[in-house]
């Protein structure tokens, strides 16, 4: 018994010692990117061959769920030694890691941002937004649309909706028949509802902030809107994800707001999809909708291969490499990809999404976004689960978020 | 004697120098920065500012909020699955042997899974329009229910996913106590007599007390912590109400690395865990210096 | 009455046993159909499939993340076995006057209290400092830092109960301390550590937040790391993938676990020598 314990140890200790040793240096550069797992990664793989190949380097792609990655990455640019020479950056964080100065400056290593770029994806990488200098490039250009159920509507006879006076009544009467709910809100207290709640409220006109900085949507643009939001609640239900894609797709749900990689695959969608409606009721006036949500990519500042870095943020965002990941389920930022005739034909959404980007919103640019995301999506849960009035819920967010921002 | 004395400093030595080298500067380092305003991202230093932190969060709502919840999932969670893991141990006690023994590995495989798994599992077969408990609940005329986004629902869902998951954790422990208890005082008992009942009470119940015990303790001690399944399914929602307060801290203090905020949180979490079971310390304290 | 009494322990027997199994009857359900988002599943499976495997371990390298998982649990639940018993001993036993014990109890107890989350900042740090991030020391330290508390105390509910008689009639025979330990104690409270080391393999095994703090590389990945970027926001969730990954990870835990059986019964004998 006693040796036996001993051995134990010994081979313990062994292994130890054994998976100790760090990995040997490789002989070329290796190049390490942070980025959100998923088809980002599988996309980066499929086409990273040749710039490896050109220029002599490994590159090492680790994959990792989105908190975890602002985590690491927010770590590691504290390290003398960055572990990681590019990192991709979900847009909202951009205020937040600019400001921290976790970003080379992508001007001085000869990255340009060209006009291809959709503009809308390629502001957010400025920091200020949209003015200053560039400091990430969209890698990823997600937008959120408007899904429907064809079934549904041509059964119903009803078209499109173009406002969410229009909306509403269409999920009303949706409802009316058994077994079929209007509109699928996404309640989950959060990012969800937050993203869910946000492009209603920018179609009646509102806007989350003053320009300084004091909270704007307790009055009654915000009222209204989130009253909308909660009847069209009462005119459908509260689901998560996915039970929305489901419902919408198999026709027990008439309409919800979504991400396209929610419904649509290459030439597959499972359900029809338009653009966001615009303005509240038919007599209102239209306004930018549809929250922007881009996956940017830099170059860290701790970097020690920043040129090479550089080159390959530039290779990567490239037009032709961006044509070649759509086959792997990358979302294009350039408008030469998504005006590209041939992918149009296998991925018809592309045009459509060309136009909701140009029209989008990006969420407010703040360092302290999070936090602000996360007083509002209490209070909106609040409100939709009737725990407080609408009133209520926004006057405590405002000032919530008021004392947050001071 | 003095032999004595050296093996029993040599036998603790191990413990004492991992426990001193993983922990002393993390728990050093949690109390100095709880008084002070650091941001891991900021480019300025931090400065102390006292007890500033504790004040604003014994001022919270939601702080307050989040005990309350922490608190009512860990009562209930711990009772449901204590008394679960008895019955599930007290079933297999009368099973033949082979039988058992598979009765045995089903009852763990819950915990066995990853904790990830679990939260998405349940998340589908509770979902509202495409969940298989709704579906079944709909064949005897019930529901739907939306488990995870009712004001109502999502703690109680939340407890039993915790149940499912962690009974067996109790089981286990009480059924392994059980194994120890000397087969001949339950033969001593047989002869007088006893019947199935008065055994259990007067037999096993004393012996695994113990067990019971470490089981109410460790349950405690785990659920104050509960985080993963609640950020996963209801991310403290809705309107709060399975807010917990490692939820609490990862939302405040890790997610956006407000390191001081978060760490005077940790601490009064811990002190807090410290009282709940202050109990059951004494008593163990008191075993030992017998 | 008694038949009565039969039927009630009969019916929460097979209620229990339905209630812990159909959640993974479900999962085994997701993974080996081919599931469409559309699509309910169906309660009894039809159209199966074993693609959801199949693209587990070549699009997700998951045999690779089982490999680390391996590793570190193996290495992390050796040591922690081995530290927490013989300190679990001599505090359950020792005779002595220990003056630390108090105050060693206390802060085993804290480690286990404290929420890993907070120590996660910490240990980083410190691990950096000591450049030895890109090796598995970390995460096997966190893992035993992990485990200790738990084999500490309920290994010495488990010591306590042993008689002093034992020991007695150990010593009158001659035996050495560490012999006393190994070849007396250590035996008798075999099903306590076999529940450790169940607990310690799972927990190591499944354990993600320490897991994904100290990973630097995608060679590094263990089995819940790999789990966790399947669960995605802008993207629908793949639950074939997120099932044949809960099958594929529960299965080392549950041959440990069966593996660990005949020791948790081995209390039976060692029952009749407390007399």
């Amino acid at each position: 018994m006693k040796k036996k314990i001993i051995a134990l140890f010994l081979f313990a200790t062994l292994m130890l010692g054994l998976t100790a040793c760090s990995e040997a240096e490789a002989e070329a550069t290796k190049l390490v990117i942070a980025a959100r797992g998923g088809s980002h990664v599988d996309a980066m793989n499929a086409v990273k061959e040749k710039f490896e190949q050109e220029n002599n380097v490994t590159i090492e792609i680790l994959g990792l769920e989105g908190a975890d990655l602002k985590q690491k990455i927010s770590l590691d640019s504290k390290n003398a030694t960055a572990s990681y020479d590019l990192i991709m950056a979900d847009d909202p964080w951009m205020p937040e890691l600019c400001e921290a100065e976790i970003f080379a400056n992508l001007d001085e290593l000869g990255v340009s941002g060209d006009e291809d770029f959709e503009s809308a994806s390629l502001n957010l990488g400025k920091y200020p937004y949209a003015t200053g200098k560039l400091y990430a490039l969209p890698f990823s250009g997600n937008v959120q649309l408007f899904f429907y159920n064809k079934e549904i509507f041509s059964s119903e006879g009803l078209d499109v909706p173009t406002s969410w006076e229009e909306v509403l009544s269409a999920a009303k009467e949706i409802s009316e028949t058994e077994g079929h709910i209007g509109y699928a809100v996404r309640g989950q207290q959060g990012n969800p509802i937050v993203s869910d709640f946000l492009p209603v409220y920018w179609a009646f006109g509102g806007s989350v902030f003053n320009d300084d900085w004091t909270a704007a949507f307790n009055n009654e643009t915000g009222i209204d809107a989130l009253n909308m939001y909660i009847e069209l609640y009462n005119a459908g239900a509260n689901y998560e994800k996915a039970d929305i894609v489901s419902s919408v797709s198999e026709g027990s749900a008439g309409m919800s707001l979504g991400w396209p990689s929610w419904y649509i695959s290459g030439e597959n969608a499972s359900a029809e999809y338009a653009p966001i409606p615009s303005k509240a009721y038919n007599s209102s006036m239209e306004s930018s909708t549809g929250m922007i949500g881009n996956w940017m990519m830099g170059v860290t500042n701790n970097s020690v291969n920043k040129e090479i870095a550089a080159k390959f943020l530039t290779y990567i965002t490239s037009s032709e490499i961006q044509k070649e990941m759509v086959n792997f389920g990358g979302v294009p930022t350039r408008k030469s990809v998504y005006l590209d005739e041939e992918l149009i034909a296998k991925n018809k959404h592309f045009p459509i999404q060309l136009e909701a980007l140009t029209n989008s919103v990006a969420r407010p640019r703040t360092p302290k976004w999070s936090e602000v995301e996360t007083i509002l999506g209490a209070e909106l849960s609040a409100a939709l689960a009737g725990t407080k009035s609408v009133e209520d819920a926004l006057a405590a967010a405002e000032v919530e978020i008021n004392a947050l921002m001071q | 004697m003095k032999k004595q004395i050296v093996f029993h400093h040599i036998m603790t030595l191990p413990t004492i120098l991992i426990l001193a080298f993983l922990t002393l500067f993390p728990i050093i380092y949690t109390v100095y920065y709880s008084l002070t305003d650091f941001y891991y991202l900021s480019l300025a230093s931090s400065t102390y500012i006292g007890l500033d932190n504790y004040i604003k969060i014994l001022n919270d709502d939601i702080f307050r909020l989040s005990l309350r919840n922490t608190l009512k999932f860990m009562f209930f969670a711990v009772i449901i699955e204590t008394f679960l893991g008895l019955v599930m141990a007290l079933i297999i006690q009368n099973k033949k042997k082979r039988v058992a023994k598979i009765y045995r590995i089903l009852f763990l495989l819950p915990t066995l899974l990853p904790p990830v798994t679990v939260a998405l599992i349940w998340q589908m077969m509770l979902s509202n329009s495409r969940g298989v408990i709704n579906q079944l609940l709909s064949y005897i005329g019930l529901g739907p229910y939306n488990w995870l986004q009712d004001v109502q629902l999502a703690m109680p869902s939340i407890i039993l996913i915790d149940v499912w998951q962690w009974s067996p954790f109790a089981f286990l422990l009480i059924y392994a106590a059980i194994q120890t208890v000397p087969k001949t005082q339950y033969e001593a008992a047989m002869i007088d007599g006893a019947s199935w009942g008065a055994k259990f009470i007067y037999i096993t119940i004393p012996n695994i007390s113990q067990a019971i015990f470490v089981v109410i303790l460790l349950r405690t001690i785990d659920t104050f912590r509960l985080f993963d399944k609640v950020n996963i399914l209801t991310k403290g929602g809705p309107a709060n109400t399975t807010t917990t307060i490692t939820q609490y801290i990862y939302q405040n203090g890790v997610n956006n690395l407000k390191v001081g905020y978060g760490s005077a949180v940790s601490i009064l979490m811990v002190l807090m865990v410290l009282l709940l079971s202050s109990v059951y310390i004494k008593r163990a304290f008191g075993e030992n210096n017998g | 009455m008694h038949n009565r009494y039969r039927l009630i322990s009969k019916l929460t027997e097979h209620l229990i046993i339905i209630w812990t199994l159909f959640p993974i009857y479900w999962m085994v359900n997701i993974a080996i159909q081919s599931t469409r988002l559309e699509n309910r599943v169906s309660l009894i499976p039809i159209s199966l499939t074993w693609k959801n495997f199949q693209r587990l371990f070549v699009e997700e390298e998951f045999a690779s993340a089982m490999m680390n998982s391996f590793i570190v649990t193996v290495v992390a639940l050796s040591i922690s076995l081995f530290i927490g018993l013989t300190c679990a001993y001599i505090l359950a036993r020792s005779r002595f006057k220990y003056p630390v014990k108090p105050l060693l109890l206390l802060w085993i107890l804290l480690v286990r209290i404290i929420p890993p989350i907070t120590f996660a900042l910490p240990l980083y740090i410190q691990m950096n400092s000591y450049n030895l991030l890109q090796t598995k020391i970390p995460i096997i330290a966190a893992h035993v830092l992990l485990n200790v508390p738990l084999v500490i105390w309920v290994m010495m509910g488990f010591f306590k109960t042993i008689p002093r008689e034992l020991e007695e009639s150990a010593k009158v025979d001659g035996a050495t301390e560490w012999q006393l330990f190994t070849k007396v104690m250590v035996p008798v409270v075999l099903p306590g550590i076999a529940a450790v080391a169940i607990f310690g393999f799972m927990m190591s095994w499944n354990e993600y937040l320490y897991g994904v703090i100290f990973v630097q590389s995608p060679g590094q990945f263990t089995v819940p790391l790999k789990l966790a970027t399947l669960n995605s926001e802008q993207e629908l969730i793949e639950w074939g993938k997120v099932a044949s990954g809960g099958i594929v990870s529960m299965i080392p835990v549950t041959f440990f676990m069966i593996g660990m059986q005949k020791f948790l019964i081995q209390g039976l004998t060692a029952g009749s020598v407390k007399e």
